[in-house]
């Protein structure tokens, strides 16, 4: 949120010429604030005419810009990060572990002894994967 | 039982999504900006091969924390993140650079702009704009501190406002403004010399 200082219901042309590229972008948020500046510009023809040769000036040089700048990535860019992900993604598998483990209860009672084995299987995997 | 129908957020559909969906996932919605990230690596490394380097680093550091991008947000922007964090660690971490004060709303930057343009500077700057080559404005822009280039880039070429520039570089809002604005005088300058140095646009007031 940009607040520009001493704006009340109106507004000096260095206030205007300070705060201009703000207007200009777009990043003026308060709409009461945008209103000011419009009331401004349409009893200050030097400052609406600096406005729009400052907005005028930046639509170029964005289309020059925008021009210049879009180099496309180069084919085999695209199929090394198809196989650089497919990697990644195989060593994201954690390896499965199967842990076996086993009890043996032995209870004797009145000299005769009974033996209980049990087995439990755990198999274990990391969750969730990262 | 309940007869309702389960309806999985898309947080519950991520905790328990598979690599292969994932990998399928990620390749359907981040591959399709490589274009876009090759471009922008173009602007902080200025050469092909580094540029290329860096956009695939860029892709294995989004993969592995693909997890943890939020669906519904921006992803290209989510992206841009990344190249910068990457290029900040992998390709900057040697290299010995000046660095530019961070008290960066300059006075004397918005002290040249509060006066009104002459009318003879304006069509000065109309005409250098007017005649400019192809390939000036890229030379130009690379001319310019990979700061004020970066803030250049997302503002003009990208169309981002300066808060999602702020979080594509790591930095204030406040400093967005300030390098935005100065990398678009100092180009405004170097376009300036260019063509003087053609014989076109003889003033200095832009």
């Amino acid at each position: 949120m940009q607040k520009i200082e001493g704006l009340e219901d109106q507004m000096e042309c260095s206030d205007v010429m300070l705060a201009l590229i703000l207007f200009i972008d777009d990043e003026i948020h308060d709409e009461i604030q945008v209103e000011i500046f419009q009331t401004h510009f349409q009893q200050c023809p030097q400052c609406l005419s600096e406005m729009e040769h400052e907005r005028q000036v930046l639509t170029r040089m964005k289309s020059l810009l925008a021009d210049e700048c879009c180099e496309q990535a180069p084919e085999d860019l695209n199929s090394r990060i198809v196989k650089q992900t497919a990697l990644l993604a195989s060593q994201m598998f954690s390896p499965t572990q199967i842990i076996t483990e086993y009890r043996r209860t032995e209870t004797t009672i009145n000299g005769e002894t009974h033996i209980e084995i049990e087995t439990v299987q755990e198999i274990r995997r990391d969750f969730p994967l990262s | 039982m309940s007869s309702e129908i389960e309806v999985k957020t898309p947080a519950q559909l991520l905790a328990t999504e598979t690599v292969i969906e994932r990998t399928a996932r990620f390749e359907r919605d981040a591959m399709q900006y490589t274009n876009q990230l090759y471009a922008a690596a173009m602007r902080y490394t200025k050469n092909p091969h580094n540029a290329q380097d860096l956009v695939q680093d860029t892709y294995a550091k989004a993969f592995t924390s693909f997890h943890q991008f939020e669906p519904g947000t921006n992803l290209k922007a989510w992206l841009y993140r990344i190249l910068t964090t990457t290029f900040i660690n992998t390709y900057r971490k040697d290299q010995r650079r000046p660095l530019i004060s961070d008290g960066e709303v300059e006075d004397w930057q918005l002290a040249s702009a509060a006066s009104h343009t002459s009318d003879q500077g304006k069509s000065a700057e109309d005409e250098v704009l007017e005649n400019l080559p192809d390939g000036d404005v890229k030379r130009a822009l690379h001319e310019i501190p990979e700061e004020f280039r970066l803030a250049v880039f997302y503002a003009d070429v990208e169309g981002y406002s300066y808060k999602e520039i702020a979080d594509i570089l790591g930095i204030p809002t406040g400093t967005v403004m300030s390098r935005l604005h100065r990398g678009r005088k100092l180009l405004r300058v170097l376009l300036a010399d260019y063509a003087k140095d053609r014989g076109f646009g003889g003033s200095d007031g832009m």
